[in-house]
């Protein structure tokens, strides 16, 4: 059927051009996010990165004087690969050893610097049984 | 009784399967007989889910731990309110509420349109089966909330961050939208099988789609508060998978109520509104598969489950199924009508349409983009807050800008002299906003900025077109200004309701705006007797004090807050350390401020032994109006929802007019 071209054809055709054209200018701008990984993927790595793992103890330190200090290490536990944390800013309630938490941060001489204020901690599972110590 | 909620499980599955062949065999070979067994098979689907979901919850309230589910999600002192909350706590129940609305909004809407729709209604039966069959399926054989066990002495209980009378309310009417959503969609593709695509299955499912959307509004907006009032990081949403889950669909949702009045009045956009409808659906589904399955991270966890893979299996399936149908069916959804020009008032609902599309699938491709990169690059990458805050802007800002012209624009074709009339006094009031805000120094926020100016622009239009309503009311006869007002609200509630939404929306706008691009923050370590400004407020730490109640230990810091010379009262912010669960939690403070909806928000980051305490305040200007915000929205959504006779009988005439295909 032999139709002359319709404007809303025209206008859906240049909305989806504008909004690849956004998306190509978010990308170049602020770049694609950073890659989520657990401790053991870690190693030399030195780029900025989302560590995502179990707190261990000993915590030491204080997260607004001179930075807490504590370690990582994955999530389900085949690894155990440990990653020395240094966090400084906010501590969510939740935070204590044996909660999964999830922090943005980078490496630096061995210690995996987090951003300030950076740390996200998984709520307790919603309705599942209580466990000691155990993942939330 | 455990047998009989596990009977009345089966006898359900067993009803929608046969209202599912049934249906679809009576339809197809036009048995009326047997297309009615399948209707009321659908209508005894509910009553036995009903059953079932009696007997769940008459195991909740007498605490009968030898149900496993009842054992794992309440315990024995656990306040009432709090155990039938239960109910809706855990996948099994959830599960089950599903079903039972699902079953209860698909026989109502059956019920209530068979009169004039027969012929879309034969295939309306088999499409709700369908998707209660696979509900019903995952409750029999999956994830069964009667599975027993030796009861053991006590239940687990429940999370005390969820002890809160907001988890009464926000997870059921985020159900009642998720579920909602599949009226529309079995009308829609009821339509399409039974080759009726005409506008009926939307005058059917209006009130539905509009009362779906409102619950998963109110839900998200509750959701919000409690954020802000309980979890207490001084913030409402996190843009986090599980609070997205239930953004997308309204999204789809708001895009699918404004292009439908588009097909109502020119015929146009039929092919989008099907799949608009498909979309929202699918979204449910996806939400809903998103926040059990575990497949991405959110800090909303809930119980990991088996029932992931089915969710995924089913979102695949609905998605083929009604796309085959969609393209089967496409002939007949040519419209006659085109769009005239990109200047008009359709145009501009379709501008609305993308950019409403636009945000929704840029938030699917953030949730999605951690699997999306894992499988392309072996590494699950996180698009973060910046990701989701820069489309909110990109989209959301000229969509509040077409908030103010969409509903004012000429259909068909509006000229520029017709643009210069109508538009003259919003955009200088938005103009003169705008100036003023800059000089008043909210140039420090060019987004907030323009959302301001953007947010009076729409205000204006609104007030414009109640005030030129009433006016014509007025001189149409009514006695008083007031009466005026109100007959103009009754005349047209869908039109008027949705100003109503609308001005909500600026409200919101305007809330979001003033409390994220404006806001103020500062924290410092204070010692008995300090003080720190934060804004022009200016709080002094007093006291430690410590009270200790039956399940906690509340500590608490009192501040004594002045602006300026002014003494505005003490503040109390703290922590409580639940003894039982070991457990401590934010109690934030915050001062609100009635006159100009502005917030003073105080959170005791760290309390040292030595009564030393790290304190974070942010002083949020308007956040208050967001609240209000959902208020009227109620109050639209309302207006706009209220039966009204004498319009229902202007849809079903006008259909009457447009003709059905004289087949059958």
């Amino acid at each position: 059927m032999a139709r002359k071209a319709s404007p809303a054809r025209l206008v859906i055709a240049l909305s989806v051009a504008a909004v690849l054209a956004v998306f190509l200018l978010y990308t170049s701008i602020a770049g694609g996010g950073n890659p989520s990984i657990a401790p053991s993927e870690l190693g030399t790595r030195t780029e900025k990165v989302q560590l995502a793992g179990l707190v261990v103890g000993p915590v030491r330190g204080d997260s607004h004087a001179g930075g807490l200090r504590f370690a990582l290490r994955d999530i389900g536990g085949k690894h155990r690969t440990r990653v020395n944390v240094l966090y400084a800013g906010s501590v969510p309630d939740l935070f204590k050893v044996g909660r999964h938490i999830v922090i943005d941060g980078r490496l630096r001489n061995g210690v995996f610097v987090a951003e300030p204020g950076s740390m996200i901690t998984k709520c307790p599972s919603k309705y599942a049984p209580k466990q000691d110590g155990g993942p939330a | 009784m455990a047998e009989l909620g596990r009977a009345a499980l089966l006898v359900t599955l067993g009803l929608v399967m046969y209202a599912l062949v049934a249906g679809a065999a009576g339809a197809h070979l036009g048995r009326r007989r047997l297309a009615l067994s399948a209707q009321n098979a659908l209508v005894a689907a509910f009553f036995s889910t009903l059953v079932a979901s009696a007997v769940l919850l008459g195991a909740l309230l007498r605490h009968d731990f030898s149900f496993t589910y009842v054992a794992r999600t309440t315990s024995e002192d656990l306040p009432t309110a709090y155990t039938i909350s239960a109910f809706w706590g855990g996948q099994e129940g959830s599960l089950l509420l599903w079903l039972l609305v699902l079953t209860g909004f698909g026989a109502a809407a059956v019920r209530l349109n068979r009169g004039w729709a027969r012929d879309l209604i034969v295939w309306v039966v088999p499409v709700f089966a369908a998707v209660a069959v696979f509900f019903a399926f995952l409750l029999v054989a999956v994830a069964s909330p009667f599975v027993m066990q030796a009861a053991p002495a006590d239940g687990a209980g429940m999370t005390p961050s969820l002890q809160n009378p907001y988890m009464l309310a926000h997870p059921p009417l985020l159900y009642l939208g998720y579920v909602g959503l599949t009226v529309p969609f079995a009308f829609c593709l009821g339509a399409l099988l039974a080759g009726r695509p005409d506008e009926r299955w939307l005058v059917a499912t209006r009130r539905w789609t509009l009362f779906a959307w409102t619950a998963l509004g109110i839900g998200q907006l509750l959701g919000a508060h409690w954020a802000y009032v309980e979890v207490g990081w001084g913030g409402y949403y996190a843009w986090d998978p599980v609070e997205n889950a239930a953004l997308m669909p309204w999204l789809a949702a708001t895009a699918f109520l404004h292009s439908v009045m588009v097909q109502e009045k020119r015929g146009i956009l039929r092919v989008w509104n099907v799949l608009l409808v498909i979309l929202a659906f699918s979204l449910s589904l996806f939400g809903t598969f998103l926040t059990r399955s575990g497949v991405v991270n959110s800090i909303h966890s809930f119980t990991q489950s088996s029932i992931g893979p089915w969710f995924l299996a089913f979102i695949a399936l609905t998605v083929a199924i009604s796309l085959a149908v969609v393209f089967w069916r496409l002939p007949l959804l040519r419209s006659q009508t085109r769009l005239e020009s990109p200047v008009s008032r359709e145009a501009a609902f379709l501008y609305n349409n993308l950019l409403l599309l636009a945000l929704c699938l840029t938030i699917l491709w953030g949730v999605v983009y951690p699997l999306i990169s894992e499988a392309v690059r072996g590494e699950a990458v996180v698009l973060g807050r910046a990701y989701y805050d820069f489309f909110l802007r990109i989209f959301g800002l000229p969509l509040l800008l077409l908030m103010g012209i969409g509903p004012l624009i000429a259909w068909r074709r509006a000229s520029f002299a017709s643009l210069v009339t109508t538009f003259r006094w919003p955009v200088l009031a938005a103009l003169a906003t705008g100036a003023a805000l800059l000089v008043l120094g909210a140039g420090s926020s060019v987004p907030g900025l323009v959302a301001y100016t953007f947010s009076a622009f729409v205000a204006a239009t609104i007030v414009m077109e109640f005030a030129r309503g009433t006016r014509a009311r007025k001189a149409l006869g009514a006695s008083s200004w007031p009466n005026a007002f109100f007959s103009l609200l009754g005349r047209n509630r869908r039109r008027y309701g949705g100003y109503v939404v609308h001005a909500s929306i600026v409200l919101l706008a305007v809330g979001i705006a003033g409390s994220s691009a404006f806001d103020k923050a500062a924290d410092a370590k204070l010692r008995p007797g300090e003080s720190m400004a934060v804004g022009d407020y200016n709080l002094r730490y007093e006291a430690l004090d410590e009270r200790q109640t039956s399940n906690a230990t509340e500590i608490r810091a009192q501040l004594a807050v002045s602006r300026g010379d002014r003494d505005l009262g003490t503040l109390e912010a703290g922590k409580n350390a639940y003894t039982v669960e070991q457990q401590l939690s934010n109690e934030v403070g915050i001062r609100s401020d009635p006159l100009t909806g502005e917030d003073l928000f105080v959170i005791t980051e760290q309390i040292d032994p030595d009564g030393t305490v790290y304190f974070r305040v942010f002083v949020k200007p308007l956040v208050n109006l967001i609240w209000i915000a959902g208020l009227v929205f109620v109050m639209g959504s309302l207006i706009a929802l209220w039966p009204d006779a004498r319009e229902q009988r202007r849809l079903v005439e006008r259909t009457r007019e447009i003709g059905l295909p004289a087949t059958r």
